[in-house]
């Protein structure tokens, strides 16, 4: 599995703490973005294996970003996350062509590998 | 007694002395007058007079009454023409027509005192002044006497050049042509005028019109059997009964001006009993004042004074009409307070007493409507607040979601991924373990703070559990500039008084802090007749707009709510005062 990972988020507190948590766990974090439009640009140069993208975003959201992002044959495997709990947004997840969802206070190594495996 | 009063009076006395001294002047005259004529010649002239000084003085600005003085002393001036003093005689014959042709101006220009300005209107005016006055002039120089056949008697003229009666034949051939066009056209203008009047219209204009006409198409006949060569007995018998008409005209002057008068007591009655069966509310009121002016158009403005603007009967401000724009509006008022405004076409100014009265019989009623009229605006009003309130208490759930999202929950995820980090370096690196605690103990420190903030400004703990006075003092040593608390209450306030009064000073001094560069603010709270009144004041830049920010906007309907009223003063350059009224008995 591609383990180069694009980390977005328009919290930087949640994308610092998230960096450190999947470096610890042998993932490589190759960038950052903090809203959906930047998001885009940066899987186009990064090329990521994964993208952990949080739903809720300034400008387009995260559901947006994944539908754009996802589809292709060599596009990257989507993480959804967010604060809130996956039930609050029903079948929206798995519409958007995003892998899985993971909550923020859940987020691990453990968790996206079991999720993507 | 003002100048236009004395002006006019002394006109009506040169016009009584002017006819006194004709009468010795016709009654001894060599020329044959006829015996009708020097009897109401005086009388022509007097009533002229007499009835335009009255139009006059009533009616300043219309230029009516002066036409029809004018044509009094211009009928003077015409009968001069019998008189034996050869200079005087003359002068009379010159002005012999001249009545005529101002008559027919003040026909064309009543009741306003304006002519409409038509072409007809010049051709039958250019007519009347060549045929009555420039024909005259012209022959002067070329007869010895005046037409002998109806001149027998009369003085030589002293402007003799040269008697000729071929230029006088052509003269007085083109003469009653003229005059013809002149009154013909008069009559058509005036027929087309009363067929296109409305009812309330016609009304004044009736007898006048109507005598005119008469007159008018009796000397049109008269011109007409002088061209035709009929019999001169019949063409005098024309003449007189033409004068005789003349002289009703401004007899119908002043029957129109009665019968304004007595239809303005009319209206008046029919719109007290109109009134008396017409259910309060509804259009009922417009609909009389409408029928009692003859305005369909007519609309009802009322007066809020605690607001003040003008609303409708439904509550909804209007704009009172501009000059110029076809409309115009009388302020109708009671006790020397303006009540309502009857907006109405703006050639009703013209009867502006006849408004003042149906105003005045109106007045109670309106005091009612507007009443009415004031409730259903506050009512509009409530159901305005209220949705603002509605709408205000949802952005504020959204702001408190997003507030919580974005601080505390952030810090609270953040914390556990660190604690679990922390877990799983525990036994492999103790130190790196050591040194995330610390962190997600400052993490949690930081969490625990922003959720005080937001919590004190849901609802302060201290508002709740110590009262107004002890909030303000942690609210003011809270602000990043000094805040002087001028005076406090030392009891408790009602909850809900209490609460408005600390998010009034709140919103003000968040306000102070955010725009107004002030380096100093004081905050004053005091409790006296049955009122609770809130006062912040800095010494800012100023120029703060209310109606800009939603914050202060959901305090003018937190204080609304509660009876009060929130002004806010802030002249640019001149410091900000926030000054809050509540009920509080």
């Amino acid at each position: 599995m591609d383990k180069r990972v694009l980390i977005v988020d328009d919290h930087p507190v949640f994308r610092q703490s998230a960096r450190r948590m999947l470096e610890a766990e042998g993932y490589e974090v190759v960038g950052e973005a903090g809203d959906g439009e930047s998001a885009i640009e940066a899987v186009r140069s990064l090329r990521p294996g994964i993208v952990l993208l949080d739903v809720q975003l300034p400008g387009i959201d995260g559901f947006e970003v994944a539908s754009r992002i996802t589809g292709a044959d060599d596009a990257p495997l989507v993480v959804l996350t967010s604060s809130r709990d996956g039930s609050d947004f029903g079948p929206l997840v798995t519409r958007s062509g995003a892998r899985g969802f993971v909550a923020k206070d859940e987020l691990s190594g453990a968790a996206i590998e079991q999720m993507l495996g | 007694m003002n100048s236009l009063r004395r002006a006019l009076l002394g006109l009506g006395a040169v016009g009584v002395i002017f006819g006194l001294a004709l009468i010795p002047t016709t009654l001894s005259s060599d020329q044959d007058v006829p015996a009708a004529i020097a009897a109401i010649a005086p009388l022509v002239g007097w009533s002229f007079i007499g009835t335009g000084l009255f139009a006059w003085w009533r009616r300043p600005q219309n230029r009516f009454g002066a036409l029809l003085v004018a044509v009094g002393f211009a009928w003077f001036l015409g009968v001069l023409s019998s008189s034996d003093v050869p200079a005087l005689g003359i002068t009379g014959y010159a002005f012999l027509n001249v009545y005529l042709v101002l008559l027919v101006h003040a026909l064309l220009a009543f009741p306003s005192g304006r002519r409409e300005g038509t072409a007809a209107e010049r051709i039958v005016l250019t007519s009347g002044w060549i045929a009555g006055f420039a024909l005259q002039l012209l022959g002067i120089p070329f007869f010895k006497t005046p037409d002998p056949d109806y001149c027998d008697g009369c003085p030589e003229n002293p402007l003799l050049i040269q008697d000729n009666t071929d230029v006088l034949d052509v003269l007085y051939a083109v003469q009653p042509i003229l005059g013809i066009v002149a009154l013909g056209g008069l009559a058509v203008i005036l027929v087309r005028r009363w067929r296109r009047a409305s009812p309330a219209q016609r009304r004044p204009l009736a007898a006048v019109l109507w005598v005119g006409a008469a007159a008018m198409g009796i000397l049109v006949a008269s011109l007409a059997s002088g061209v035709a060569g009929v019999p001169d007995a019949v063409q005098d018998g024309f003449f007189v009964a033409g004068l005789l008409a003349i002289a009703c005209i401004p007899f119908g002057f002043l029957v129109g001006l009665l019968r304004t008068r007595f239809s303005r007591a009319e209206a008046v009655d029919e719109l007290v009993e109109r009134l008396g069966f017409t259910p309060a509310g509804g259009q009922g009121l417009r609909d009389a004042l409408a029928h009692a002016l003859g305005d369909p158009s007519l609309a009802v403005a009322y007066w809020l004074p605690e607001r003040a603007l003008y609303v409708d009967a439904a509550g909804r401000a209007i704009e009172l009409p501009t000059p110029g724009s076809g409309r115009a509006a009388s302020i109708v008022e009671r006790g020397g307070e303006p009540v309502a405004a009857i907006i109405h076409d703006e050639s009703l100014r013209e009867e502006r007493d006849l408004i003042r009265t149906i105003g005045a019989a109106a007045a109670l009623r309106l005091e009612n409507e507007r009443l009415d009229a004031e409730l259903r605006a506050k009512l509009e009003e409530l159901r305005d607040s209220r949705a603002r309130i509605v709408k205000a208490g949802d952005s504020e759930r959204r702001r408190l979601e997003r507030d919580l999202h974005d601080g505390a929950q952030q810090r609270l995820v953040a914390l556990s991924i660190t604690l679990r980090l922390a877990r799983q370096k525990l036994d492999a690196d103790p130190a790196q373990a050591a040194t995330l605690l610390d962190e997600a103990t400052e993490e949690l420190g930081t969490a625990t703070e922003e959720l005080r903030e937001l919590a004190r400004g849901i609802h302060p703990a201290v508002l709740t559990d110590r009262g107004l006075g002890p909030a303000l003092d942690a609210l003011a040593g809270r602000a990043p500039f000094p805040v002087e608390l001028i005076a406090l209450p030392q009891d408790r306030l009602p909850p809900p008084i209490e609460s408005a009064a600390y998010f009034v000073v709140a919103e003000a001094l968040t306000n102070v802090a955010k725009y107004a560069q002030a380096t100093h603010a004081s905050v004053e709270v005091a409790r006296a007749n049955g009122r609770v009144t809130v006062e912040v004041r800095d010494d800012g830049v100023g120029g703060a707009d209310p109606a800009a920010g939603s914050g202060l906007r959901g305090l003018f309907d937190r204080v609304a709510a509660l009876d009060g009223r929130l002004d806010v003063d802030s002249p640019a350059r001149g410091g900000t005062v926030v000054h809050a009224e509540i009920p509080c008995e």
